[in-house]
């Protein structure tokens, strides 16, 4: 199915049955409509099935009802970031970074031209022939990102892909990741548990409370971009920070 | 400076292991001549490398040391490529894991050597026999290496693959085979060892040609010299061909965390 939206959810529950439990509810009628160039971010308790979700969205998993459509239909193309980098050990930078053109038959010249933009646009021209073993976390991740956006796809799907690195590292891959959002204009849904990255990076953040998990609220967060440091030191930052803590509780 | 640090470590590796192999000569050198040992229990170090050296000007040595080289070789490609090919089509499909693995294990525990007469009336006395049993001694650890090196993949790999609409042969091309490799290296190895133990053990009970040919010939004519010689020939080629499969890691695996310079 096709939408005039990116992302559309209707309906949609995820329902884990056991023998000899009562069923986990993981996600409980779950409607979202997420517009094209449009930055999400999901936040919420743990357990409250937000993983769930962006693996739902990315056909990783499937919903036990309701539906899903997307903008290019059922072989929507979407770039998906992992917590973990999962990069494969045996490749350099460059070669990981260029897997999914060598997957999808995409390595044209065009297309090669436009992955070293991004690997310049991301600081890593100087390590294409480094292996992963060589790189720092934050390095690894950005070569994952990279490898998300390198064959196009107009959808990213990020699962807390900074929650393993420190909090400097963070801050700097929030910014860099604002600007390569802006460059290529995607629609990003991100899945996070810090407030401050979601309020720093969002258009919108939802916020999911657990048992069952359901949308508890959609906070539009309307701070100027391009966002930097003067948006940290905004005192409309720590109120929607403040608000956006409340509603988790 | 590295460098030069690693070629005198080369040199100084390579020392120790001259001295302790003259060591070993001279001790037992000195046992042999001052016990006054017959050579036909214990012949002296130059007996055995005069016998060792003859082998080779003679030329007698080269057929028997072609038709082992030749069976370890083959028996160990088609051992290690069914123990690849076995190895995947257990962890992908489950029933036939079920089914077929009480076989293997039972072919694996079972002495093989006992197999040994079953495969000449079977195969005969000629190669293939002696194939057959090579295989049967590198399948199993194959197989088991193979195994745990695909149920090594991180779930999110396969999950990458999924999300790039990658086919089952980039999965496996991609993939699958390089992750493995680790486990399966590590199988491999004892699987070359293994060949070559298969290889002249079959030679002993059956056939005229190889290196299990000379050992039983030497024994049963009382030429100790000969006899030696041809262990220390049979060790040689355990040694090259497992240094083979060895380097042959080193350069697949310049990746692996063990393999940090």
């Amino acid at each position: 199915m096709s939408s005039e939206y990116s992302v559309e959810l209707k309906g949609l529950n995820k329902i884990y049955s056991n023998l000899l439990k009562e069923d986990t509810v993981a996600l409980k009628d779950i409607n979202l409509q997420i517009k094209p160039g449009e930055f999400i971010s999901i936040i919420g308790p743990s357990g409250c099935g937000k993983s769930t979700l962006l693996r739902i969205i990315g056909n990783l998993d499937k919903p036990t009802s309701g539906t899903i459509s997307y903008r290019d239909g059922a072989d929507q193309q979407m770039g998906f970031v992992f917590q973990d980098s999962v990069l494969l050990p045996w490749k350099n930078v460059k070669q990981n970074a260029e897997f999914p053109l060598v997957i999808q038959k995409k390595q044209t010249k065009e297309n090669e031209e436009k992955l070293d933009e991004l690997l310049e646009l991301a600081g890593l021209s100087e390590f294409k022939t480094a292996l992963p073993r060589e790189l720092s976390g934050g390095m690894k991740q950005r070569v994952s990102i990279v490898r998300a956006l390198s064959y196009d796809a107009p959808l990213l799907l990020m699962d807390e892909p900074f929650g393993a690195l420190d909090a400097l590292t963070r801050d700097h891959l929030n910014e860099e990741l604002l600007k390569i959002w802006q460059k290529t204009k995607k629609t990003v849904i991100f899945v996070t548990h810090s407030i401050e990255e979601a309020t720093f990076l969002s258009d919108r953040v939802i916020v999911m409370s657990a048992r069952p998990g359901q949308i508890k609220e959609v906070v539009t967060i309307d701070l100027a971009r391009p966002r930097g440091d003067v948006t940290r030191n905004d005192p409309r930052f720590a109120e929607y920070n403040k608000y956006l803590r409340g509603i988790i509780g | 400076m590295k460098k030069k640090g690693k070629s005198a470590g080369f040199l100084r590796s390579v020392g120790e292991y001259a001295l302790s192999i003259g060591v070993f000569i001279v001790v037992w050198w000195l046992y042999v001549g001052l016990k006054d040992v017959p050579a036909y229990i214990l012949p002296s170090p130059p007996k055995v490398f005069k016998s060792l050296v003859e082998m080779f000007v003679k030329g007698s040595v080269y057929a028997h040391l072609w038709t082992t080289s030749y069976e370890v070789v083959l028996g160990f490609l088609i051992g290690g490529f069914l123990g690849v090919l076995f190895g995947y089509v257990f962890i992908k499909i489950d029933a036939l894991k079920t089914m077929l693995m009480p076989y293997l294990i039972f072919l694996q525990t079972a002495p093989k050597i006992a197999l040994v007469p079953l495969f000449v009336v079977w195969f005969g006395i000629g190669l293939v026999s002696k194939v057959v049993l090579i295989i049967s001694m590198v399948l199993f650890p194959v197989l088991s290496g193979m195994m745990l090196g695909l149920e090594s993949i991180p779930p999110d790999v396969r999950n990458l693959m999924k999300v790039l609409k990658a086919t089952k042969w980039q999965v496996f091309t991609q993939v699958e085979m390089q992750y493995s490799l680790p486990a399966l290296f590590a199988s491999l190895k004892v699987g070359i060892v293994q060949a070559v133990i298969g290889a002249i053990v079959a030679e002993w009970m059956s056939g005229k040609q190889g290196l299990g040919y000379i050992l039983t010939y030497a024994s049963s004519t009382y030429d100790t010299p000969m006899l030696l010689a041809g262990i220390i020939v049979t060790i040689v080629l355990g040694i090259v061909t497992y240094q083979a499969v060895s380097v042959l890691e080193d350069r697949m695996l310049y990746w692996h965390e063990s393999k940090k310079a």
